[in-house]
């Protein structure tokens, strides 16, 4: 048991340690391409000296090394810095990242509901007209990007028929103003990732089917179903929780283009915002965060295939 | 499940040839979107910068999709706005492709370079592409498109690379690539002569995975307002900036966002049929 925590233990320390190369990647991209915080923050016609008092203000004139060792050892307190327009980052992220965190958690879970029923569905029955239209309609649906996917459904269900509100409106809480603005921002993300998942889903399971014991169970005379479910599925599992947790980066990614298009108060509209003003701070902020939540998830999709694994040889 | 083999085919009907035929029908859409994306400015009947009609015009007749927020033609538009899409989104799947081929297969010959490989990925994989691809085009004042091109390219190499290696591990590891490091064979030689020969299919369909990889990430960043700047004529852009009017005349929104759909799809389905048939090795698409 020790032994295994101290497996888990270290493990963990090197996840945490790509996130903080991560981290130091964005930051020195921010850095090392033109355009800075100081210009882009001081109102239109500023002199060169109100320029060179706002970087100063902001401590941009200060060595790149120790604004850098700054942040990361401020990192661990929960302390992320100061925006380039004074705000704490962790208020600002505070403030949205529950809100993308709902929207692209809801996603996340439509998205594995719909790939199991639908992967698992075409699974059952290899090569009927439903197996046909799942694997064909998924091959396309995952090559769309969100903004597509959006841009159909706000036409078809918000102004033809007028079922579901085309824009999010934040209520006083700073959290969308009622739970019908969220249908769609969820739908335009789930859909290429519904198409995806379906796809790895079917896939695996399809492979799975082909294991001897798989073959025993449908010699025993078991009802397909409870073939499907009890002797397939475990096997699969690992290929459908990596298929998962990669739908997890691209849904916090997508979640910047889904935000935008339906004003939604989430990370994705802050990001936009922060990297048009170089606010380094601010950017290395956020992708602090959806770097953490990626890697819980990517950490999560590992212990299911460790876990899953073990018995087989 | 009914004594079917792994990827639910009956045995005896995917011979080699039958599979042939099949990649090239599937072909066929993605070769139609791309030679009418490509031929389109030529067909357009209207200059693609300039008002032909009130804004928002509904379709009417020589203006089959009607106008868009500037009174300009929204088919013109359309048959024009596919061309730096398509070239630049190809751009970036052959660098991808070509410098994956050859890290990867350095990757498999030598293990502490598959290490890095593998480390890269797993760094990468913490960022989102679009957030990159925001990242360094916004970040990179006036990089333009040589930007977009090298953070599209950055964020897609490290999943193409780890594609190549598995792929060229097991040729690496046969008898004759060991006959001919033995042989005293220099790494290019290896590299060029005897492991990427082997690995054309692969090859293939990664590029065409990649072009669809890329078709989603310039188009995003157009969406987003990175990209081509307003009056070019974008598909994504349209998308975007006919976005007020869509009441107005729809198919001005309809008609770019189709057009993506249909070049994203036909390509997936090509790049698709040429694929393997697993189910794991799908998982390291993006």
């Amino acid at each position: 048991m020790a032994g295994h925590l101290r497996r888990l233990a270290v493990f963990l320390a090197g996840r945490v340690a790509l996130l903080a190369v991560l981290l130091a990647l964005v930051f020195a991209a921010v850095e090392f391409l033109p355009g800075d915080a100081a210009r882009s923050t001081v109102d239109r016609g500023a002199s060169a000296a109100d320029v060179a008092a706002r970087r100063a203000e902001l401590g941009l004139d200060r060595l790149l090394w120790s604004r850098f060792t700054d942040w990361m050892t401020a990192l661990p307190t929960g302390d992320l810095g100061v925006t380039a327009r004074g705000e704490q980052v962790s208020e600002v992220i505070g403030r949205h990242f529950p809100n993308t965190l709902l929207l692209g958690g809801l996603a996340l879970v439509l998205t594995m509901a719909a790939a199991l029923v639908l992967g698992g569905g075409a699974a059952l029955r290899p090569l009927s007209w439903l197996d046909r239209a799942v694997s064909g309609t998924s091959t396309i649906v995952m090559a769309l990007p969100e903004f597509v996917v959006a841009s159909v459904l706000v036409l078809v269900l918000a102004l033809w028929t007028g079922l579901l509100p085309a824009v999010t409106l934040t209520g006083t809480t700073g959290r969308p103003a009622s739970w019908n603005m969220l249908v769609l921002p969820v739908l335009a993300l789930a859909v290429p990732q519904i198409g995806w998942n379906t796809r790895i889903v079917r896939a695996s399971l399809a492979d799975e089917a082909a294991a001897p014991h798989v073959e025993a169970a449908t010699l025993d005379g078991l009802p397909p179903a409870r073939v499907l479910l009890w002797h397939v599925l475990p096997g699969a599992l690992p290929a459908i929780a990596a298929g998962a947790a990669t739908s997890a980066g691209m849904l916090l990614g997508g979640a910047v283009v889904v935000e935008t298009i339906f004003n939604y108060p989430g990370l994705g509209t802050v990001l936009a915002g922060a990297v048009r003003d170089r606010d380094t701070p601010l950017v290395a902020g956020v992708v602090a965060v959806t770097g953490a939540v990626i890697l819980a998830v990517l950490v999560a999709s590992d212990l299911i295939r460790d876990r899953t694994s073990v018995r087989r040889p | 499940m009914d004594g079917t083999p792994a990827d639910g085919t009956p045995a005896g009907r995917t011979g080699p040839a039958r599979r042939r035929v099949r990649a090239a029908v599937s072909a066929v859409p993605s070769i139609a979107v791309i030679g009418l994306a490509l031929a389109g400015p030529l067909l357009a009947p209207h200059p693609v910068d300039t008002p032909v009609a009130i804004p928002y015009a509904s379709p009417a007749p020589g203006l089959p999709l009607g106008g868009d927020q500037l009174g300009r033609d929204v088919l013109s538009r359309l048959l024009a706005g596919g061309g730096e899409l398509l070239v630049t989104s190809a751009l970036v799947a052959c660098l991808v492709t070509l410098l994956a081929a050859a890290l990867g297969t350095v990757a498999a010959l030598r293990p502490a370079v598959g290490r890095a490989v593998e480390w890269a990925c797993d760094v990468m994989i913490l960022l989102p592409a679009v957030l990159a691809v925001l990242l360094v085009v916004l970040s990179w004042d006036g990089g333009g498109r040589l930007a977009l091109v090298t953070a599209a390219t950055a964020v897609g190499l490290p999943y193409a690379v780890r594609v190549v290696a598995g792929a060229a591990a097991p040729i690496a590891g046969s008898g004759y690539v060991e006959a001919a490091v033995a042989g005293g064979e220099r790494l290019p030689r290896l590299v060029w002569r005897e492991v990427l020969p082997n690995l054309r299919s692969t090859l293939l369909t990664l590029l065409g995975l990649r072009f669809v990889a890329a078709v989603y990430v310039v188009s995003t960043a157009a969406f987003l307002e990175v990209g081509p700047e307003p009056p070019a004529a974008d598909w994504a852009l349209m998308i975007r900036e006919n976005g007020p009017g869509v009441m107005l005349n729809p198919w001005a929104v309809i008609a770019p966002s189709l057009a993506i759909g249909l070049l994203a799809g036909a390509v997936q389905v090509t790049a698709s049929a040429l694929a393997p048939r697993t189910g794991r090795q799908v998982v390291d698409r993006r």
